[in-house]
């Protein structure tokens, strides 16, 4: 197999880690050293070759090859048969609409939410329960470093250089995870996208950190969404979308009820509104919002079906998660 | 790196570079004597007051012949094709910039 990539080369698996530390090629994590054979196991898994285009990205005119998707992908400690997650994944965020190039520079320092969707979480045994946004399982934890080592090497959004977060947050090394369908009374995300049931899919997000919210005692479908609807009013005004994690014991609830998702999304924006002149009192906005929209009432995110809401989560535990995404971008998602 | 009796090849994770990459940097002038110099803000605020004050410099320091404004209206996307088409055809260097 013929690639296209500089090759290196070492006295050992030592020698090559500290390189790739010190020519900043990882996430400050140590990595799986690529090399060609387990390079060419991933392509061999999607049945790519090296040069093989999977994506253009028109902003800085990056164009992700086969190879260097699979090079990330070894490093990042992914399986081969997490490849198709991974190429599908990259071809969202390389959509114009995800706008890439602004989310992944920004002050305001989101990492990449990669949602999947379907049979194949249960295929590469994903998790979707416990420990939902954290460690412990390799599908999870290795596909969302990838995409994150394939935004600092090869988008070029290195970090302290293009990427100039002020603060960023920890999924920026990984966030990624599988919905829950079974304990959600609701379409799962796939079909609300626009895909087949017998789908699988990738949503990618340009994602904050996530806020937990606890429910508490409160049962009802009103209490429930209008203390996540409080807590979302933390990401501030005008904002486009954001990603409302329901527990299965919160769902429990909202199962018992006739809500629909839309009935959910529609409250949760509604609460999460504030008149201009509110905003102004407390995050400084009169250039945003001035005397002729002082009694104007704006919310976090620009509609109802803006907020995608997932089911997902252990058990136990009325626990909740809003999610802020990046201003005037859109989240995509790929058929894998 | 040349290693004698490597153990380990190893491949670079980075854009392959000319194969893939579909963008050009354009030069630079020696000189902005006599040249038209475009505005492009983001519409952040402050950013048109930044962009003036160096224009004022400009003029006055390097002989800066125009100054042309344009305001893409935000700073979240790219600037429109219209107002890109319009600064390539009337300026020589266009400055950017993002302020709070």
């Amino acid at each position: 197999m013929k690639f296209l990539s500089k090759r290196f080369e070492f006295s050992g698996i030592e020698e090559a880690q500290e390189y790739y530390f010190s020519e900043g090629l990882t996430d400050g994590l140590p990595v799986v050293i690529p090399t060609e054979s387990n390079v060419a196991d991933m392509l061999a898994a999607v049945e790519l070759l090296p040069g093989d285009l999977i994506a253009d990205e028109k902003v800085r005119g990056k164009r992700f090859v086969a190879e260097t998707i699979a090079i990330n992908a070894v490093m990042a400690g992914c399986k081969p048969e997490y490849m198709p997650i991974v190429i599908a994944a990259v071809k969202a965020i390389s959509a114009s609409s995800f706008n890439f190039h602004a989310n992944s520079t920004s002050t305001n320092g989101v990492g990449i939410l990669a949602v999947v969707s379907g049979k194949i979480s249960e295929a590469v045994e994903m998790n979707s329960g416990t420990v939902l946004f954290g460690h412990g399982n390799r599908a999870n934890a290795t596909i969302g470093r990838a995409l994150g080592l394939i935004k600092i090497n090869a988008y070029g959004s290195r970090p302290h250089e293009m990427d100039k977060s002020t603060l960023g947050h920890p999924g920026k090394y990984t966030f990624c995870f599988a919905e829950n369908e079974d304990v959600s009374p609701w379409e799962p995300l796939r079909v609300e996208k626009g895909f087949s049931e017998t789908s699988s899919t990738v949503t990618a997000f340009a994602a904050s950190g996530p806020l937990q919210v606890t429910t508490s005692n409160y049962r009802e479908p009103e209490e429930i969404f209008t203390i996540i609807g409080d807590a979302a009013k933390a990401l501030g005004p005008g904002g486009t979308e954001m990603v409302v994690v329901l527990s299965p014991e919160i769902l429990q609830h909202i199962a018992r009820s006739n809500w629909t998702k839309y009935d959910a999304q529609e409250f949760i924006f509604r609460q999460s509104g504030r008149s201009g002149g509110d905003w102004n009192s407390t995050y400084r906005t009169e250039a945003l919002f001035p005397d002729d929209r002082t009694n104007e009432r704006i919310h976090v995110v620009k509609d109802a079906e803006s907020i995608t809401i997932l089911a997902g989560g252990g058990i136990a535990g009325p626990f909740a998660s809003v999610i802020g995404c990046w201003g005037g971008v859109s989240s995509v998602t790929k058929e894998i | 790196m040349d290693v004698k009796n490597p153990k380990v090849l190893a491949l670079d994770p980075r854009d392959p570079g000319k194969l893939s990459s579909t963008t050009n940097i354009a030069g630079c002038p020696e000189s902005l004597e006599g040249l038209v110099v475009g505005l492009l803000s983001n519409n952040k605020p402050n950013s048109e007051l930044l962009l003036r004050n160096v224009a004022e410099m400009l003029k006055q320091r390097h002989g800066v012949s125009e100054i042309i404004e344009s305001n893409k209206g935000t700073h979240r996307v790219p600037a429109p094709e219209t107002i890109l088409t319009s600064l390539i055809s009337s300026c020589d260097v266009v400055v950017t910039a993002t302020a709070e």
